[in-house]
């Protein structure tokens, strides 16, 4: 019988395309077979196989039993074939891990270097608290191994132990302190080090404080970039607790900017300078002018050299850096920064939008915005096929693959077949645009908007570019309600914001709002494909209804809000919707002035019928949102219906009949009134509460009684149909043949006003049909206007104004008096043109008055600035607790204090709810231990002669150990490996007890107690020689 | 810290595959195609850092965009040679640039080990491609940056098998990639 080694395997790979999963299948029933005997070759052969095939996605979690095996082989080749196989498929439920703790132990006490390698390795891919506990006894001696790469390696071990069980590092750290401090050690072990240090170090940079000269010292002598970036990185998070320090730094710093020529530390360089506050400390000086002068200018050479794009992208992190503080040191560098938000890579235009906001300014808005809508226009929509979610990971499971060709693997240096073109911008990053667009513009309550029309037109352009969000239905509302982050609703929001707060832009911003919510324009307003922006309807619903009367299309929009689609909007959409209705009904009903002729009781019944019939299947609408109003409101039409159905009709021409007083005046009065301003968000809650408010008393005390009964009778109709009508879309809906032409629809400007207008680079990102009607107001608005130059008119013969062509024509014939007569004060000239075609009174002034937010008594000051309802982050409470992927969760190591040094303190420190958690995992623990007897036995009977021997390395090197402990001197310590030996020293030969069978228990007990002090005396050995290696630290009372 | 070490193939095909902390199976093969789909759609001339793919994205968008929590996943750093992309999946506290050098090192070393190193030695020798990064890196923190240290230190693990016979000969071709001075930092 022939076994297929791991070369066999990646040969028939590539030798079975197409069938390769298949192919796997049979490999992985073989590696059953082959894993289970006791040849531990073919065990190992068959180990690797499968490590291999996890890695393309194959499950071989049911091998954990058999990883274990293979790494307790004594031949170093099989163990690492298993450690591998452990590092890559132990999962944190792996059960075996129990019993890998006492391989791994083992291991770690190996007298030979590579073996020790291993479970350091290992150990940060498995480790967890109970059993990084009892592994920190055997780990803490490696930190004085004879070879280099065991004590660095041990560091980093040490290190992972500690974050999964912070605990732990309180007595690993002096003796890692003790290391740093050793200027006689390997430079590379002081490097890993530094790397751990830096990792603890953003957590508690104040514990970090003592050891700064050392880490300065090691800066200054160089030799090592990475590590120097480290340090500097450290640095960066110590100086802020340390004034002293920047002093001290500043000229290092400087020096190694100046000098070194690699890329990598100079930028870090400035990036310490930067987020360690040093260019605030030194500000103001010449020295400080100095700095802020010299990072700033290598930062924008970093911008500008030729075709490096890593320098660029970090560049502008720096800067990203720099923006918050120091704001007109980054505007100085606004011409090579908004250059990037155009740059073809999206890593660099991610970069480059973070940090336009925070550098935006009123001259600079519309050109920023623009660049960010042309983006947004021009590149192609993200099709299906590019959704990450529709490839192969997700869709049809982990694929087998295949190798790919041998010549692709041999080719050295395939060209590159990618096409030039910009791939399609990805949803996330569409939305993250669009966010940031709105976020800009709403700044500080608009401060840097001049021109709110333009804003408007740019919400509308956003509208069509929306990404579609994913399911959106009648029916899936607890999806709707948070999904927050629908970005057509925080478009809708500014709308509704600018309209409210605005009121010389009211009109338009109706318009807007009418135009999304005509049904008819539907295909134009929105993006082709997908359901993009369709949140917004649910602000512009609002907007036609609460200010109706500033509708032009008021029965249009009546025809689509009672349109069959409405339906099958989202509940909110619907909830608005139904609101807007009797608001728009009463501004088209209540004119008091106009007899009710019998055409005009015609049309209002034929009106209210509609309505009734759009409302009546909507009261049984599963959102309750939306049954209640439309079952209000189905009454009021109802109610309007009989009264308009009652009230005679005039019967001559001439005769003025009142219309129905309910039309008129009651409908109206429900919704006029106060008129709705912006409320602060605070502001609810400086409402003082009435002094004879109770809230204690029920309203009606037999309210469960009530409920009872409710509950008995309810629902005697069959729901079936009710939630079908719902949750089945429409097959197909038709659109009333109402045909509005673009044209037709261009007709609004009619109403429009002049404004003034500067940006020429509109139609680079505004759609033409927003731009023909800007060209028609502006045509409009100039044609008194001698000087402007008319782009449609007569193209032949270049620009024209109308001077010009009066002075060409009078070529002929001079008519002196058809030159109108120039106002030159711009201002009034300007003003007077306003006036004489004024539709709108509203508006007399340019100066736009933007309303703040109301509130009571003295504004809050974190509500006022900032408008946390525009682009507020979505629900960015509910997701706090959710832990990213593959993040390691630190948060114990935060809260552990290595410079609190009283001794007793170390232990009593733990709260209660420690010491039960600690109890419970001992109770845990000793379940476990049970279950690691028996399976041990098993191992035991495998590997009886392995055992043995490794009983006999154990024990020697025990001995040692204790020895130690006698002598209480700790720098012999450490050596006590292979290179034991060379000392000499006649060692007695003593075995510790530790080797006994119940040892991980005693162990365990010992580890618990033995932070304690006071336990000490009565306990085993082990325990007591645990002590003496700690007081041997010579560090102050106690390690903690 | 670093996160993971991911190396595939110009097809998406992994070739390496390294994760810090411990994740569902079927969660890492995920993670991997979307990387995939993110690095085979950028043209040489873009940079080495990947905007976040959308598994990783989406679960830090709690974190305010502006300080990013030290502890998720936030730099995505890859290199190309050839035919293979690497890649490193980082913490903010890591520096981008000294990333792309570590990255230079490991394929350096490989080269060291190897010989014109090719995408079918680390194929065949993916214990080796295994070794040489636990040289480098031990639990997401670097613990070696210098080449000679990296390549005895795998030596001393036992003989590095050459690829077979009659495979390829080609090499990743350590300059083909590159920006002039490039990756290697003076003082190492």
């Amino acid at each position: 019988m022939f076994e297929k080694s791991l070369y066999d395997l990646i040969r028939g790979l590539r030798n079975h395309k197409g069938t390769e999963r298949q192919y796997i299948q049979e490999s992985i029933q073989e590696c059953r077979k082959e894993i289970r005997t006791n040849d531990m070759d073919l065990k190992a052969t068959a180990l690797l196989k499968l490590t291999y095939l996890e890695m393309f996605g194959h499950d071989m979690s049911w091998a954990s039993f058999n990883v274990l095996e293979v790494m307790s082989s004594p031949k170093y080749r099989h163990k690492r074939t298993g450690y591998l196989a452990a590092v890559q498929s132990y999962r944190r439920d792996t059960d075996v891990l129990v019993l890998a703790e006492n391989q791994l132990k083992k291991d770690i006490t190996s007298p030979t270097p590579t073996v020790i390698s291993l479970p350091l390795g290992a150990i940060p891919h498995v480790v967890n608290p109970s059993m990084a506990n009892s592994l920190l006894t055997d780990l803490l001696p490696r930190l004085s191994h004879s070879h280099a790469s065991i004590r660095k390696k041990t560091v980093v071990t040490l290190y992972r132990l500690a974050l999964v069980y912070p605990e732990t590092l309180r007595p690993a750290w002096p003796k890692i302190k003790e290391r740093l401090l050793d200027e006689g050690e390997d430079p590379t072990v002081t490097a890993a080090i530094v790397n751990v240090v830096c990792e603890l170090g953003w957590r508690r940079p104040q514990d970090f404080l003592p050891l700064a000269p050392r880490l300065f010292d090691l800066l200054v002598e160089g030799g090592n970039n990475w590590m120097a970036i480290k340090l500097i990185k450290l640095f960066a998070t110590l100086t802020p607790l340390e004034p002293r320090l920047i002093k001290k730094l500043l000229p290092p710093l400087t020096k190694i900017i100046r000098e070194t020529s690699a890329m990598s530390l100079l930028y870090e360089c400035i990036n310490g300078i930067i987020q360690g506050g040093i260019l605030e400390a030194v500000e103001g000086t010449t020295e400080g002018e100095e700095v802020a002068r010299l990072c700033v200018g290598k930062l924008r050479g970093m911008m500008i050299i030729e075709g490096d794009a890593n320098l660029k992208y970090v560049a502008l992190l720096a800067f990203e850096k720099i923006v918050r503080s120091h704001p007109y040191l980054v505007s100085q560098q606004q011409d090579v920064i908004l250059e990037c938000i155009d740059d073809p890579d999206i890593s660099i235009r991610i970069r480059a939008l973070d940090l336009v906001v925070g550098m935006v300014n009123s001259d600079n808005l519309n050109a920023i915005v623009g660049r960010l809508m042309r983006q947004l226009r021009n590149a192609p929509m993200a099709s299906s096929a590019d959704d990450p979610a529709n490839d192969r990971g997700r869709s049809s499971g982990v694929q087998p693959y295949a190798e790919s060709d041998d010549s692709d693997a041999e080719e050295s240096l395939r060209p590159e077949q990618r096409s030039n073109q910009p791939p399609p911008l990805p949803e996330d990053y569409r939305v993250n645009v669009i966010r940031r667009i709105l976020e800009m513009c709403s700044k500080d309550t608009y401060a840097n908007i001049t021109d709110f029309e333009w804003y408007i037109d740019v919400l509308v352009q956003l509208v069509r570019v929306s990404p579609s969000t994913k399911s959106t239905s009648a029916v899936d509302e607890e999806d709707d309600l948070e999904r927050a982050d629908d970005i057509g609703k925080g478009i809708g929001r500014e709308l509704q914001n600018v309209a409210i707060r605005v009121k010389s832009v009211r009109s338009e911003a109706i318009d807007a709002a009418q135009s999304l919510v005509l049904v008819e324009s539907r295909d134009q307003m929105f993006p082709a494909s997908g359901n993009g922006g369709q949140g917004v309807l649910e602000c512009a619903g609002w907007l036609v209804g609460e200010y109706a009367n500033y509708l032009t299309r008021a029965d249009a929009v009546m025809n689509s809000l009672l349109h069959s689609t409405s339906i099958q909007l989202p509940s909110k959409t619907l909830a608005t919707y139904l609101q807007a209705l009797p608001k728009v009904f009463a501004s088209m009903s209540s004119n008091e002035q106009i007899s009710w002729t019998p055409e005009r009781k015609t049309l209002m019944s034929l009106l209210m019928g509609r309505t009734i019939h759009f409302l009546e299947p909507l009261s049984t609408h599963p959102s309750l949102e939306v049954q209640e109003r439309a079952v209000e409101y189905l009454e009021l039409m109802r109610l309007a219906q009989e009264a308009a159905s009652g009230t005679a009709t005039g019967a001559a021409h001439d005769e003025f009949t009142e219309p129905p007083l309910l039309l008129t005046q009651a409908i109206p009065a429900l919704f006029a009134g106060a008129e709705l301003n912006p409320v602060a968000p605070g502001a609810q809650r400086k409402v003082p509460v009435p002094e004879d408010l109770d809230l204690d008393t029920p309203i009606n005390p037999n309210l469960h009684s009530l409920l009872a009964q409710a509950e008995m009778e309810a629902f005697e109709a069959d729901e079936d149909d009710i939630y079908a009508a719902y949750t089945e879309p429409i097959a197909s809906h038709t659109v009333e043949p109402q045909h509005t032409s673009a044209a037709e629809r261009l007709d609004v400007p009619a109403e429009k006003e002049p404004r003034s207008y500067q940006n020429a680079t509109e139609d680079e990102y505004l759609d033409p049909d927003i731009i023909a009607r800007r060209k028609a107001e502006r045509k409009e608005r100039y044609k008194d206007d001698p000087f402007y130059i008319d782009p449609d008119g007569d193209k032949g013969s270049g620009a024209i104004t109308p001077l010009g062509s009066i002075v060409r024509a009078g070529n002929e014939e001079l008519d002196i008096d058809s030159i109108p007569i120039m106002d030159l004060d711009l201002e009034h000239h300007h003003h007077g043109a306003e006036m004489g075609r004024a539709r709108s009174p509203r508006r007399q002034v340019k100066r736009v008055e933007i309303i703040g937010d109301e509130t009571l008594g003295p504004s809050d000051p974190t509500s006022s600035s900032s408008r946390e309802d525009i682009v507020a982050p979505p629900s960015r409470t509910s997701n706090k607790g959710k832990k990213s992927l593959l993040q390691v969760d630190s948060s114990g190591l935060g809260s552990l204090s290595l410079i609190n040094d009283d001794g007793e303190g170390s232990n009593r420190r733990l709260t209660k709810l420690d010491i039960e958690r600690k109890e419970q995992e001992e109770a845990e623990m000793k379940k476990a231990l049970q279950e690691v007897e028996r399976l041990r036995l098993e191992m035991q009977r495998a590997g009886e002669r392995l055992e043995a021997k490794g009983e006999t390395t154990v024990r020697k090197k025990k001995k040692k150990v204790r020895k130690v402990e006698v002598g209480g001197d700790d720098a012999a310590a450490p050596e006590m490996d292979v290179d034991a030996g060379e000392q000499g020293e006649p060692k007695v030969k003593k075995k510790k007890k530790k080797k006994v069978k119940p040892a991980a228990e005693v162990e365990e007990g010992a580890v618990d107690e033995g932070e304690g002090e006071g336990a000490g005396v009565v306990k085993k050995k082990k325990k007591k020689r645990r002590q003496v290696v700690l007081d041997d630290d010579g560090a102050p009372p106690t390690e903690a | 810290m670093i996160n993971a070490v991911l190396v595939f193939n110009n097809a998406g095909q992994p070739r390496l595959t390294k994760f810090y902390t411990q994740l569902e199976t079927s969660v890492q093969q995920r993670l991997i195609s979307e990387i995939f789909t993110l690095v085979a759609n950028r043209p040489n001339s873009a940079c080495n850092f990947l905007p976040l793919p959308p598994l990783l994205a989406s679960s830090s968008k709690s974190s305010t965009p502006t300080t990013p929590h030290n502890d998720t996943p936030s730099l995505v750093t890859y290199r190309h040679y050839a035919t293979l992309y690497f890649i490193i999946i980082s913490t903010s506290t890591e520096s981008p640039l000294a990333l792309l050098d570590l990255i230079q090192v490991f394929v350096q070393a490989l080269d060291g080990l190897f010989e014109n190193v090719c995408e079918l030695d680390l194929i065949f020798n993916f214990e080796t491609l295994h070794a040489t990064l636990g040289e480098l890196i031990v639990g997401g923190v670097v613990v070696e940056t210098q080449l000679d240290k990296v390549v005895e230190g795998v030596k001393a693990q036992g003989r590095v098998a050459k690829r077979p016979v009659n495979e390829g000969k080609s090499g990743l071709s350590l300059g083909g990639f590159g920006r002039g001075e490039g990756g290697v930092w003076a003082g190492r």
